[in-house]
Parts: structure tokens; C-alpha cells; sequence
């Protein structure tokens, strides 16, 4: 009896709908957890799919990752913060059609009461320098992402590398590890969380960090801000179909068109977090 | 402790209102759980009925492995799918990565082995009286083979059951290659690591109840089948 | 043409030990044979072999039908049934379990559910047909062991040990099914037990086994 009932269910499994099919086109875009968890893509992608009937499958992971899964051809486009390495991969012929998008900037974020005394300094590499002086705890990425990309550098600009030997062919002064540095290999919005709890420091995206102190009820302030090499550029490019034959090239480019034309910049300049924050700045050429 | 509360009444809320969104991710984790153990049906019980009534030489070997890849780590699972899948994988030309497809594939792959392995035990399990009865009563080979398996059939239940309890249950190959797509590739266990990555406690502990209950709905019928097969009640 | 069995020469050891030992006899009247002995003494090995449910290591073993030599296939094996000392009734219900002999070989739904009533009728449980067999007491478990062999009518019956674990009462109702059977006269039926009395009330033919041998008509 059981056992007929389970087949039955079975049955019924098998008799639905087919899973994979879709109605109208559809692309995929591998980015980053950053620009989806901001909320942006909810507020752009219907409008684009309402214009031309293109869907687009976000998926989501750090930029490198990103970067590695239209380098694979398993995505059509690439929409990521690492204007270098995109631009190398661009190079290297693997994407083609690269284009600024928007930007937003990284801030470094800390606890209230600003144990390493970091707030009034100007230039984010000698905030740094300060962190490892003080061994002020200091939160890594640790994933490759392009906000960690980003903090790599600047670690370079300081002359510091307190990052495990597992990069030790990059880092030529690799010291061991330092306690007071923590990768921990996690999303932006977890890494601040971390952050929080430690009572460290961290380097963060602007819209991750407005879109989520207040949710996560962080106890951090921004310690420094507007220093220029804390510009975050966003770029959108496509899988080069003459490497990767199968992929959507001509809806990939019909999104990258979109998104660099008025109304795409438009759409990307008119989306708010809930508390009313813009949190990027078009700036396609 | 405000988020826990919090969390409670949101998936009241979301379980009570019906919302279709969260019915889809619901929907979707049971189809591709569900799928998955019945493809390991259709493959793995003829398998493990082989193996068990059978003799070959080397049967205790493929047993040991069978048992050694019951505690398979889904990553390096959700990993090895991936390399396949992909575009620049073996089998890539088909597509599949980032498709619900590509999802059941994992979890076929991480359920055939317990599937397996438990209803192995439970057809070797089976007094071997009955293979003796089977055959004064005049059965063939087959038939005999049908009786021990049905004879097993509350084992075999159970060993289903379990399986699929786990790749309900189970994120990290789904995560890996279905890529956890908003409303095509999004099941419940990938909503949970998400929402929590995003921060939204409440939506994510809801799911969390969700699947407690699905979980618990689970392991009733398991205890149940297992009631029944032990005790038999008069009807 | 009624069947014949004959033996000769049977040997069979387990695990090195020797339990049958050179074993011949041929069991060519109808009626009962009562086979009786120690424990120990081969009776449950004998039946098995002669049921065609475990080879001898050496030896024959041949069915005749008349003067012709019966090949030991599935068809002959179909004509035979064996009674286990612990019977082994299926997971299902008391009616399923009698109607499985007649359900392996294709039976028609009218004729095996009339064959199968009864059968349940002769051992007095056509009143539990619906039950769970695994809920019947060890007595009605022999019934329904005795009821499951009558359906199939073989021509020849194999029980062992049909009364060593039940009760008084139970063994009485066994005993009679037993002699109604003889008084039918369906089929030449072989008894292993070592209860001399009962060997006495049911057999037409004694036969007494020791040290894997038939040594004594």
C-alpha cells in the first residue's frame, strides 16, 4: 500500500512540467554577491527583461570566481568590480566588449570607539599601516573577490603582508601569519558581520555598508572615506562566442548595450536601497 | 534572541500566507530531491537487489565502496558535477551547468550510495527461511529474487527515505552547480545560505522552520515504515 | 502415473562433518512414510535433498514417473513441496501466503482463490484469510505452513517436524489434518519427526534414521 503510494507520488513528479524549459530567451550573468545582495539587479533586470523579453539568470559568487565561470563559457556575460583583471581576461581573449558601468567607492569601516585611532587620516594605505602597528584586529575577504583584490593592493602599497603562506609565490615578504589579521573567506555583508563581532576592521563596498549597518545593527562607523584609490569600478563584458561557441553572444550584447545606454544608466541611477541611499553612480562612457 | 522571535512569526506569516515565492522554492527542492530518488530507484534497487542475491567475485569490494561513499562530503561532489558539466568540461556541450537538471545530477550522485548501501543490508537482512519457502513452493530463480525484495520492501523504504532526507537537506553540490538562480535554480536549502549571507535573519530562519518540518514529516514516515516492518498490526 | 522417488547412495557433510551417510531407499507406495531418528540423525538434511531444495555431494537422487526417469527441472520441482520446521510465511496477509504456490505458476484469480479457501478451510483458517500472517500463533502457523503445500496439490509432500513446536491441541489439529489428507489419498506424503507415538498414529510406513542412514523399514 505505502509502496504504491510512494510511486504515485512519483508519478506525479515525473509528470509535470518539464524543468529546464523557458518561454522567452534567456542569458546567464555571472557577478558578484555584492552587487546582488545590494538589491540592484531586482530593480534593473525587470525592466531590461520588460523591454526586450531577455531574462537574465544572475549568478552569484565572488568576482573572481565570476571572471573564471565566462572564462569557462558557462556564463554569457560578466558583470564584475576588477577593472585589471577584466581587462587581462579581455586580453587574453576570453571576453570581448568590456565597458565601464557604474561605480561605487570601498570605505574602511571599524568599531565606534576606534581603538587604532584610524579616523582624520587621509590616505588608506597609511590606515593600514596603522592596523598592523597597532595589531588592531583587521577582517580579510579572503575570496578572491574583487573587494579583496582591492585590499591586497593596498597592502602592498603599505609594504605589509600579514596574509597566510598560501600566497606566498605572490607576496615575496611573506610573513607568517599574523593574529590580528582574519581571513575568513566570506560574502561582503558576512565579512562585516565578523567584523562587527570581532571589534575589527575591515574594508567594505559603500552600498553594502549603507544597504546593511543599519539591518545588521552593526556597531562600526566609516573611519576613512574618499581617498581615490578607493574607487570601485563596476564593468559588463561578454563571453567571446568565437572561443565559446554556444553562448547567447547576440542577447549579451543586447543587455551590455542596454546597460551602458541612457536608459540602462538611468534605471542603475534611479535604484535606492530601502533607506533611500543611492548606492551607485552610472558613469558608462 | 529578537531575530529568533522575529523569525518565528515570519514564517508563520510567509507559511500562512501562502506566498508564491517561497512555494516555488519549497516546490522546487522537493522535485529535485524527488527526482533524483527516483532515477536512484530505478537504478539502484535492481543494483543493490544484484549485488545482494548474487554472488561475483568482487562484490564485498564494490559493498566497501558502496558504504565508503555513503559519507561522501556534497562539495567535492557539487565539485567533480561541476567540472563535468561545464562548458569546458567532458559533457559540457549539453548545457546543463546552472539548471535544476544539473541539481539532480548532484543529488542522484550523493543518494545512490546510501540508497544503496541501505537497501543492500536490508534484502541480506531477510531471514533466509524465506528463500528456502520460495522455493518448495515451486518459485524460479526470479521469483524467488522477487520475494526476498518484497519481503525487504520496509527496509528498502526506509533506506529510500533517508536518502532523500539528505539531499533535502543538503547545500553545498546544489549551491556549487545549480548557482542558486533567483526562481529557477533557488531551492530551499540554497535560500537559507543566501538570506543568511544577505543578513535576513527572519526569512532565513522561516525557511529554516520549513525545512525542520519537511525534515520531521520525513523521519514520521520513516519511523512508521519502520514500525511496520517490525511489528505487523491486524487489519 | 504417481511419482516415485528413489535414492542411493546419498552423502551430504556440512563444514567437513558427514551428515548423511551413504543414504538409499526408494519411496515407491503411496500412503505416509513417517521418518523418525535422534536429533542429529539427518532427517531434515534427507528431506531437503529429496525435495530438490539442496544438492547431495554424492550420490542420486531420481524422480520416476512409471518406468520413465523425471528430469529435476522447475516442472518436477512444481509437482513436489517441502513443509520447513519454521515454515517461513511471507510478510502479507494469510490468504497471500497460501495463494503464493498457486500465484508463481500463473494461476488463474477464480481457481486459485477457490483452491485457496480451501485449503484454509481443511486447516480451519479460512476465519483469519485477511490477517497478517506474522500475527498468527505458532500452532495456526503450521496450519497455515500445511495450508500453503495443500494448495498446490503435490504429489508429493515433505513435512518436517510439523508438530515440535507447538502445543498439545495444536498437534492434534495437525495429526487430523494429516490423517484427512491420507483418507483423500492426495498424494504420497513424507513425515520427519522424532515423537515415536505420533509416528505410530499417522504412518503406514516407519523408517528410522541414524548416523545418516536409513536403517531400519
Amino acid at each position: 500500500m505505502l509502496f504504491k503510494l510512494i510511486l504515485l507520488f512519483m508519478i506525479i513528479f515525473i509528470q509535470l512540467p518539464p524543468l529546464n524549459s523557458s518561454a522567452g530567451t534567456k542569458i546567464r550573468c555571472a557577478s558578484t554577491t555584492s552587487t546582488q545582495n545590494s538589491g540592484l539587479f531586482d530593480h534593473i533586470l525587470p525592466i531590461f527583461e520588460k523591454k526586450t523579453g531577455i531574462k537574465v539568470d544572475v549568478v552569484a559568487v565572488g568576482t573572481g570566481a565570476a571572471i573564471e565561470i565566462g572564462r569557462r563559457g558557462d556564463a554569457d556575460v560578466v558583470f564584475v568590480h576588477a577593472k585589471e583583471q577584466e581587462l587581462q581576461a579581455v586580453e587574453e581573449g576570453y571576453f570581448v566588449n568590456r565597458h565601464d558601468v557604474m561605480y561605487n567607492d570601498f570605505v574602511i569601516i571599524g568599531p565606534s570607539n576606534d581603538p587604532a585611532k584610524i579616523r582624520g587620516m587621509k590616505s588608506a594605505s597609511e590606515v593600514f599601516k596603522k592596523i598592523a602597528e597597532n595589531s588592531a584586529f583587521f577582517v580579510s575577504r579572503g575570496d578572491n573577490s574583487g573587494t579583496h583584490t582591492k585590499e591586497l593592493s593596498l597592502w602592498k602599497k603599505a609594504n605589509i603582508y600579514p596574509q597566510w603562506g598560501s600566497r606566498m609565490g605572490d607576496e615575496a615578504h611573506l610573513t607568517h601569519l599574523q593574529k590580528w589579521y582574519l581571513e575568513v573567506g566570506q560574502g561582503m555583508e558576512k565579512t562585516q558581520r565578523i567584523a562587527n563581532e570581532k571589534r575589527a576592521y575591515t574594508l567594505t563596498d559603500r552600498g553594502t555598508w549603507l544597504a546593511t549597518k543599519d539591518k545588521d545593527k552593526l556597531e562600526m562607523v566609516i573611519v576613512l572615506e574618499g581617498d581615490p584609490v578607493l574607487f570601485n569600478q563596476y564593468g559588463v563584458m561578454a563571453v567571446n562566442p568565437q572561443r565559446h561557441k554556444h553562448v547567447k553572444y547576440k542577447e549579451a550584447m543586447e543587455f551590455i548595450n542596454w546597460i551602458i545606454s541612457k536608459e540602462g544608466q538611468h534605471a542603475i541611477a534611479s535604484f535606492r536601497d530601502k533607506h533611500r541611499n543611492q548606492l551607485f553612480i552610472p558613469n558608462a562612457k | 534572541m529578537e531575530s529568533i522571535i522575529e523569525g518565528f512569526k515570519k514564517a508563520f506569516s510567509l507559511i500562512f500566507g501562502l506566498d508564491a515565492e517561497l512555494l516555488g522554492i519549497i516546490f522546487l527542492s522537493l522535485r529535485v530531491s524527488g527526482t533524483a530518488l527516483l532515477i536512484v530507484s530505478i537504478i539502484g534497487l535492481p543494483l543493490s537487489a544484484l549485488i545482494s542475491l548474487k554472488k561475483f567475485p568482487a562484490r564485498g569490494l564494490f559493498i566497501s565502496i558502496m558504504n565508503t561513499l555513503m559519507g561522501l562530503p556534497p562539495v567535492v561532489v557539487g565539485l567533480f558535477v561541476y567540472m563535468m558539466l561545464s562548458r569546458s568540461g567532458p559533457i559540457g556541450f549539453m548545457g546543463l551547468l546552472y539548471t535544476p537538471s544539473a541539481m539532480i545530477i548532484a543529488q542522484t550522485i550523493l543518494a545512490f550510495p546510501i540508497a544503496v548501501s541501505l537497501c543492500h543490508s536490508a534484502i541480506i537482512s531477510v531471514n533466509p527461511i524465506i528463500k528456502q519457502a520460495s522455493m518448495t513452493l515451486g518459485a524460479t530463480s526470479l521469483q524467488t529474487s522477487v520475494t526476498i525484495i518484497k519481503e525487504a520492501r520496509y527496509g528498502i523504504m526506509s533506506g529510500m527515505i533517508a536518502a532523500f532526507g539528505r539531499v533535502m537537506a543538503e547545500v553545498g553540490a546544489i549551491l556549487i552547480v545549480g548557482g542558486n538562480i533567483a526562481g529557477y535554480t533557488r531551492v530551499m536549502t540554497t535560500t537559507i545560505a543566501l538570506e543568511t549571507d544577505k543578513g535576513n535573519f527572519e526569512l532565513a530562519i522561516a525557511l529554516g522552520i520549513i525545512l525542520l518540518t519537511i525534515s520531521l514529516a520525513i523521519n514520521l514516515l520513516l519511523h512508521f515504515v519502520q514500525r511496520k516492518g517490525a511489528l505487523p498490526v491486524n487489519r | 502415473m504417481s511419482l516415485r522417488l528413489n535414492i542411493s547412495g546419498v552423502r551430504k557433510s556440512y563444514n567437513g562433518k558427514p551428515v548423511l551417510n551413504a543414504c538409499s531407499f526408494s519411496f515407491d507406495r503411496n500412503g505416509v512414510y513417517v521418518l523418525t531418528g535422534s536429533n542429529g540423525s539427518g532427517k531434515s538434511t534427507l528431506l531437503r535433498i529429496c525435495a530438490l531444495i539442496e544438492s547431495p555431494d554424492n550420490g542420486e537422487v531420481i524422480y520416476f514417473s512409471g518406468n520413465n526417469i523425471i528430469s529435476k527441472d522447475i516442472l518436477l520441482r512444481r509437482r513436489i513441496t517441502l513443509v520447513l520446521p519454521g515454515i517461513g510465511l511471507f510478510n502479507t496477509t494469510v490468504f497471500n501466503n497460501a495463494a503464493y504456490g498457486l500465484k508463481i505458476r500463473g494461476g488463474k484469480n477464480k481457481e486459485t482463490e477457490r483452491k485457496v479457501n480451501n485449503a484454509l478451510k481443511f486447516v480451519g483458517l479460512i476465519h483469519k484469510k485477511n490477517h497478517n500472517a506474522l500475527t498468527l500463533s505458532s500452532g495456526e502457523i503450521q496450519r497455515l505452513g500445511i495450508a500453503r503445500a495443500m494448495a498446490i496439490e503435490p504429489e508429493m509432500l515433505f513435512l518436517d517436524e510439523p508438530t515440535a513446536s507447538i502445543d498439545n491441541e495444536n498437534t492434534e489439529i495437525v495429526e487430523n489434518i494429516i490423517l484427512n489428507m491420507k483418507k483423500e489419498g492426495r498424494s504420497k506424503t513424507i513425515i520427519a519427526t522424532h515423537d515415536m507415538l505420533q509416528a505410530g498414529r499417522l504412518g503406514d510406513c516407519m523408517l528410522l534414521m541414524d548416523e545418516g542412514k536409513i536403517i531400519k523399514v
